[in-house]
């Protein structure tokens, strides 16, 4: 290794871990100096996930966000060019950190997934006129192989709280937290309309057919696993209203 | 390496909280500034900001990530994200600092200093060489505020800027609250820095607020969230007269007042290079 090298790695594991002794070579003179770039290291990236995690900071109170956010710079310190990654994982260190209160995670995904969704590529959602257009001739082995494109930044993941009731009632100003279990866990889809994230909640079952095929399963085998799961009946009624949804939502950036 | 033409203006960095000002009223600028990486992004409403801002204004692309000290070299990801950028905005020019940020495995997200020895000196001028070669254009490099120097420093910091310039064909953008920054911190002559530097490379101005040294904290912070000091503003009274004309901006990162605040102090800017000028041609 380099001698700026080796320079460059001292510095910067002390920036990670305040506590570490100085440097080589670095004396009295130079402690102030590095405590503030200790400083700003810690202060930018706590702006940074409070900034990104609004409404879980205040779920949790200011006092035990900072506890955690300086928790994940600890476990989880920036390695991405941009500052807007600093929150990577930080719904991980929210599940870790507060076992008992699974909406804190729940939340923190959801605050995460949007921000990603934000700046996502730009796309324009399929209509249903233009779907019903594009599979005007389909027959029956065309339904079972279609496989679709979905808006770029679509994100999805179990929870087991009603996120609609929470997300509203942390909004800046308004009251207590509206912490509201579900009775069955559901799925929560979050994409971006024009330039607004938004996010919907759906039935597990129709949750997992969508993350099949935003994996690349085709339409006829995300029915199949829901009739395993819902039986067939149930399954025929579920996925036509399903795939009525996708589109109507703008969910579907058009056929693969 | 191409060459970057004076380009002689007064202009603002654009904060979102200015979004509206920009986009809805003719603000009078000659130019604006934005952070590169805030618009590094694939898509949606940054994206979208900026390139009505730039049919409104030429923009500056600045930058504070390319990590241009780092001995790993740059990261290929950014340059290539920073490039589709440059090219989809067709700035004035492209601009980052004279420091280091990344390890090859952490980000510190801060303009950390470099010890100035002939071997940084290498690594700068190398990863500068690949940068504008792919980007296809001369860039910028701004003097950075510091807090720390190294018993290993070998320069000081205008000697290294300036063989940074005459090796890679760069220019330099002057901070002239950073080298009021470092000059207390570290004890040097500001005029001394600004005679050592080739300034006929300067191509921007950079103008901003600091916070004082305290009973407590013997040195200054370059927190550029606060309007510029009269020590300041008689900085660049000195250098503009030794200038000439350049792009020159109010820089403010934090407690971003209403933009009349800022257009006042560019107001004083612009009334600062014109005697100066008036004073050059008598």
């Amino acid at each position: 290794m380099s001698t700026l090298a080796e320079r460059q790695a001292e510095i910067m594991a002390s920036l990670l871990d305040e506590d570490r002794p100085l440097p080589a070579n670095l004396g009295r003179r130079h402690e102030a100096g590095l405590q503030i770039y200790r400083n700003n290291y810690r202060t930018a990236l706590v702006e940074a996930l409070r900034s990104t995690f609004e409404r879980t900071e205040r779920l949790v109170g200011e006092a035990s966000f900072a506890r955690a956010a300086a928790h994940h710079l600890i476990t989880t310190p920036p390695s991405s060019w941009t500052l807007d990654l600093a929150g990577c994982g930080f719904a991980d260190t929210c599940a870790d950190l507060f076992p008992h209160d699974r909406e804190v995670a729940e939340l923190a995904w959801l605050e995460w997934a949007m921000h990603l969704s934000f700046v996502a590529r730009d796309s324009s959602p399929t209509n249903l006129a233009g779907f019903a257009q594009a599979t005007a001739e389909f027959g029956p082995a065309d339904w079972e192989g279609l496989v679709l494109r979905f808006a770029p930044g679509i994100d999805l993941r179990t929870v087991h709280h009603d996120l609609k009731a929470l997300w509203s009632s942390l909004n800046e100003g308004e009251g207590e937290a509206d912490i509201v279990p579900l009775d069955t866990p559901a799925t929560v889809i979050v994409w971006r309309e024009a330039e607004r994230p938004v996010f919907l909640a759906v039935t597990q079952a129709e949750g997992d057919a969508l993350a099949s095929m935003i994996a690349g399963a085709s339409y006829g085998q995300a029915c199949a696993a829901m009739a395993e799961a819902l039986g067939q009946e149930q399954a025929v009624e579920t996925a036509g209203a399903m795939l009525g949804r996708w589109l109507g939502e703008g969910l579907v950036e058009g056929l693969a | 390496m191409s060459v970057i033409a004076p380009f002689h203006g007064f202009g603002l960095a654009l904060r979102r909280t200015h979004y509206t000002d920009f986009l809805e009223t003719q603000v009078p600028v000659d130019f604006v500034e934005v952070i590169s990486e805030n618009y590094m992004v694939e898509g949606g409403k940054p994206l979208r900001i900026l390139e009505e801002t730039r049919a409104r204004h030429p923009v500056i692309l600045h930058g504070v990530s390319m990590s241009v000290g780092s001995a790993q070299g740059l990261d290929e990801d950014y340059l290539e994200r920073l490039a589709a950028l440059a090219q989809r905005i067709d700035p004035l020019w492209v601009s980052d600092h004279l420091c280091w940020t990344r390890t090859s495995a952490h980000n510190s997200h801060d303009l950390l200093p470099l010890p100035l020895t002939a071997e940084a000196l290498d690594v700068v001028c190398a990863n500068i060489d690949r940068a504008q070669e792919k980007l296809g254009r001369a860039m910028l490099f701004e003097n950075p505020s510091s807090y720390l120097t190294f018993p290993e420093d070998e320069m000081s910091e205008w000697a290294f800027l300036s063989e940074m310039a005459r090796r890679t064909g760069c220019y330099l953008l002057l901070d002239v609250n950073n080298v009021y920054v470092s000059a207390q911190n570290h004890g040097f002559s500001a005029s001394e820095y600004f005679a050592g530097l080739p300034l006929d490379r300067v191509r921007q101005i950079h103008l901003a607020g600091h916070t004082p040294a305290t009973g407590e904290r013997s040195l200054v912070i370059d927190t550029h969230d606060r309007e510029v000091c009269d020590e300041v503003w008689d900085l660049f009274r000195e250098v503009a007269a030794l200038t000439g004309p350049v792009a020159t901006m109010i820089e403010r990162d934090d407690a971003i007042p209403p933009l009349s605040e800022l257009l006042d102090e560019l107001g004083r800017a612009r009334n600062i290079a014109v005697n100066a000028e008036q004073a050059r041609a008598a």
